[in-house]
């Protein structure tokens, strides 16, 4: 159904009136009910003065004001307050400059920007590994586009493009400023209710106090606005971004992604569904007819992929049957058998034949390696060679700042999975600001090799004995004091990165930063990478 | 009397429809021209940043010596255009000779590790997406100031203070055929 401009301004401002009209006969009726029951406790003591000279229509006309005030104090709040509270809620933080991927997101917010005029529009990153996209507008014409660390990191670049196109048009048909105002109406009690819940884990008495039950009927009622929200908003924003981006293929896969992972159910308050490009909640949620329809914010995402790929002319089995096919890109390595070159490696092994280019990815090349060529050349340091400088200069980086806190030699700045961190050149230990750890756990760049795999598995054992051990003697090795912090010059916490992913770190708590020895944090990714966490039935029983 | 008045009164009419009309087309010529330096502005990033990626992956696509040369070739062309004409003609031929480098980049994996070859990549990407965007506003603007240049009463105005046409920012003919041979040599 094409609409106007103007329809949808239209409806727009139906809706919010709608929205402050429940608003209003929620606090009303609440206020209602709260009269009615002083009427009820001081009953017998009316009787007793006797004094009903009042008129009967004086309270009423109280309670409507007060309702009345009251409801435009909380729309007014919600109204300005509501971009900030959802940032807040998500910790979404602005894009990096310096990182590959964020940069990506940053040059795609320009060209949106470039395209739709919409100079207010910012897009920025959810620390999260879960993958979600949502958008949030406010009667400012502020607008927010905020998209987590994990999708990010699986969605090539014409499929970010859709799901960034996707958003955008939820914010130019300005459904997204009805939905974001009714999220703050009732999302801000959702939070709440949520952390509610993840207290009551730990102290199971939450669940009886009177309070809890107050967020449950608001969260409940908070879906219930849901329904006043179409699903068909959703297939319209699709139908949009294939229309912006004329690749249809490439948004379809991306809602397939998306589709097939976990989208925050838990990390996304569930007050914000409405606002995402699936629900956190149940993404995987099929079911159909006009119940679902009621209840549910987001259409069944095998309809939508249906709907996207009609444009394309594919069928839905045709589409899942190459996207499921293992990528064989990897292994048709062209630059293999172009290699002309030798090295020395640390271990004085001959290794080779490489190319320049495979040469320079090589971890243990330096520019005193020594290299030699096929044709019989006398060998020659790696230094001599103008590419292998030109790409260990790029890979040496800037000083960062930074002093190892094992060699005492300044840290380099480095490229690692798209972001910059600062590494020791000796040992190889690399210090990581906290805010960019979800960044490089969710991205998959580095493949984890054996020789990783297998020490991780080992240290993973060795840890797990060891708490094993602590808790049963009841001697806490954890916490104890390691390496000084490079910033304030405290010592840090040695800890384990999780309780599930017991990779020793050193951690500063003040400085917000992370050091981690040799080889752990390609420990830490490739233990979450392949989901290998420690089966404790072997050490605890012993 | 009543007639001096009605030719007062026809006069001024005419006076302030002429002041309005100027002003439009005023407007519209300088819409135009902002537009312009929009597009101008990614041209020339996007010129910019050619010989970075060239240099950044040349180590790589030792074999490939041709699609460089090619792109080299097509971005000193566009460099050299002076009409706008032109410049659509070659900035679209660099914009297909870029596509083709990207397509022979793809099969070597070697460079999906070079961070700063990811990063020319996607500016190129984004620029060449930007100048897509602003060819549309662009190309929208003119055809507005077009049509105000030719309607009847504008017209008049139009050629009495001499305000003259502008050329589309469209190859869309020449992105379809190759260019001859011989303007490649150079």
């Amino acid at each position: 159904m094409p609409l106007t401009v103007i329809d949808i301004e239209r409806r727009k401002r139906w809706r919010i009136g709608l929205l402050f009209t429940i608003l209003l006969s929620l606090y009303f009726f609440t206020a209602l009910a709260l009269y009615g029951l002083i009427v009820l406790v001081t009953l017998p003591f009316r009787f007793a003065a006797e004094s009903s000279c009042r008129s009967p229509y004086v309270p009423f006309a109280v309670i409507i004001i007060g309702a009345l005030a009251i409801t435009s104090i909380h729309f007014w709040i919600s109204i300005s307050t509501v971009l900030g509270s959802v940032v807040r809620t998500l910790k979404a933080g602005k894009p990096d400059p310096e990182d590959v991927v964020h940069q990506r997101l940053l040059n795609v917010t320009q060209e949106v920007r470039l395209l739709t005029k919409l100079q207010k529009m910012e897009c920025l990153v959810i620390p999260s590994l879960s993958l979600n996209a949502l958008a949030a507008a406010d009667l400012k014409g502020n607008a927010v586009i905020a998209i987590t660390e994990g999708l990010m990191s699986r969605l090539s670049r014409p499929q970010l493009e859709a799901v960034i196109a996707h958003e955008v048009y939820h914010i130019i048909s300005r459904d997204c400023i009805e939905t974001t105002i009714a999220t703050s109406f009732f999302g801000i009690y959702a939070s709440l209710m949520d952390q509610l819940r993840s207290w009551s884990d730990d102290g199971r008495q939450t669940l009886y106090q009177p309070d809890f039950f107050a967020f449950f009927a608001l969260l409940n009622l908070s879906n219930l606005l849901s329904m006043f929200i179409s699903r068909e908003r959703e297939y319209r924003a699709d139908a949009a971004a294939v229309r912006m981006t004329k690749n249809p293929i490439a948004l379809a896969e991306a809602l397939h992604i998306i589709s097939r992972n976990w989208s925050g159910g838990g990390m996304i308050s569930s007050g914000l569904e409405m606002l995402c490009i699936t629900s956190p909640v149940d993404s995987r949620d099929e079911s159909e007819g006009w119940l679902a329809d009621l209840l549910s914010t987001h259409p069944p995402m095998k309809k939508r992929i249906h709907a996207i790929l009609r444009y394309a002319h594919r069928t839905y089995d045709d589409f899942v049957a190459i996207l499921d096919q293992p990528d064989e890109a990897d292994e048709s390595n062209r630059g293999g058998s172009s290699g002309s070159y030798y090295a020395l490696d640390n271990k004085q092994q001959w290794q080779g034949p490489f190319s320049l280019a495979q040469l320079s990815a090589m971890p243990w090349l330096t520019a005193r390696t020594w290299l030699s060529g096929e044709d019989g050349r006398p060998a020659f340091r790696a230094a001599d060679c103008e590419f292998i400088t030109g790409a260990l200069s790029l890979r040496m980086g800037s000083a960062s700042g930074y002093i190892c806190p094992n060699c005492s030699q300044p840290l380099q700045k480095i490229e690692y999975e798209g972001t910059q961190v600062h590494q020791c050149v000796s040992c190889g230990g690399t210090l990581v600001e906290n805010d960019k750890i979800p960044r490089i756990i969710a991205r998959q760049e580095k493949k984890c090799t054996d020789r990783v795999k297998a020490l991780a598995g080992a240290v993973l054992r060795d840890n797990q004995r060891a708490m094993t051990i602590s808790k049963v003697t009841g001697r806490d090795t954890r916490q104890k004091a390691g390496n000084r912090c490079q910033k304030c010059g405290n010592v840090m916490f040695r800890t384990f990165y999780s309780g599930a992913y017991l990779i020793e770190i050193d951690r500063c708590n003040m400085c917000r930063i992370t050091w981690f020895d040799a080889d752990e944090l390609e420990m830490l990714q490739c233990l979450i990478e392949n989901k290998i966490t420690g089966t404790l039935s072997d050490h605890t029983e012993g | 009397m009543m007639t001096v008045w009605i030719v007062i009164a026809f006069v001024s009419v005419l006076c302030f429809w002429g002041i309005f009309s100027y002003n439009r087309l005023v407007t519209a010529r300088n819409d135009v021209q902002n537009a312009w330096s929009q597009i101008d502005i990614q041209l020339k990033r996007r010129h910019d940043l050619i010989p970075n990626l060239v240099s950044s992956v040349r180590g790589y696509l030792d074999h490939e010596r041709q699609i460089l040369g090619q792109v080299i070739s097509a971005r000193s062309l566009a460099l050299a255009a002076q009409r706008i004409s032109d410049k659509a003609v070659t900035e679209a031929r660099l914009s297909l000779e870029i596509k083709g480098l990207f397509a022979v980049m793809e099969a070597y994996p070697a460079l999906k590790a070079n961070q700063n070859v990811l990063r020319l990549q996607d500016e190129l990407v984004s620029t060449e997406n930007r100048i897509t965007f602003s060819r549309q506003l662009y190309n929208d603007l003119v055809a507005n100031y077009m049509t105000l240049l030719q309607v009847f009463p504008d017209a008049v105005i139009a050629s009495l203070f001499g305000f003259t046409g502008v050329e589309y920012f469209s190859a869309s003919t020449a992105e379809r055929r190759p260019l001859p041979a011989a303007a490649m040599q150079q």
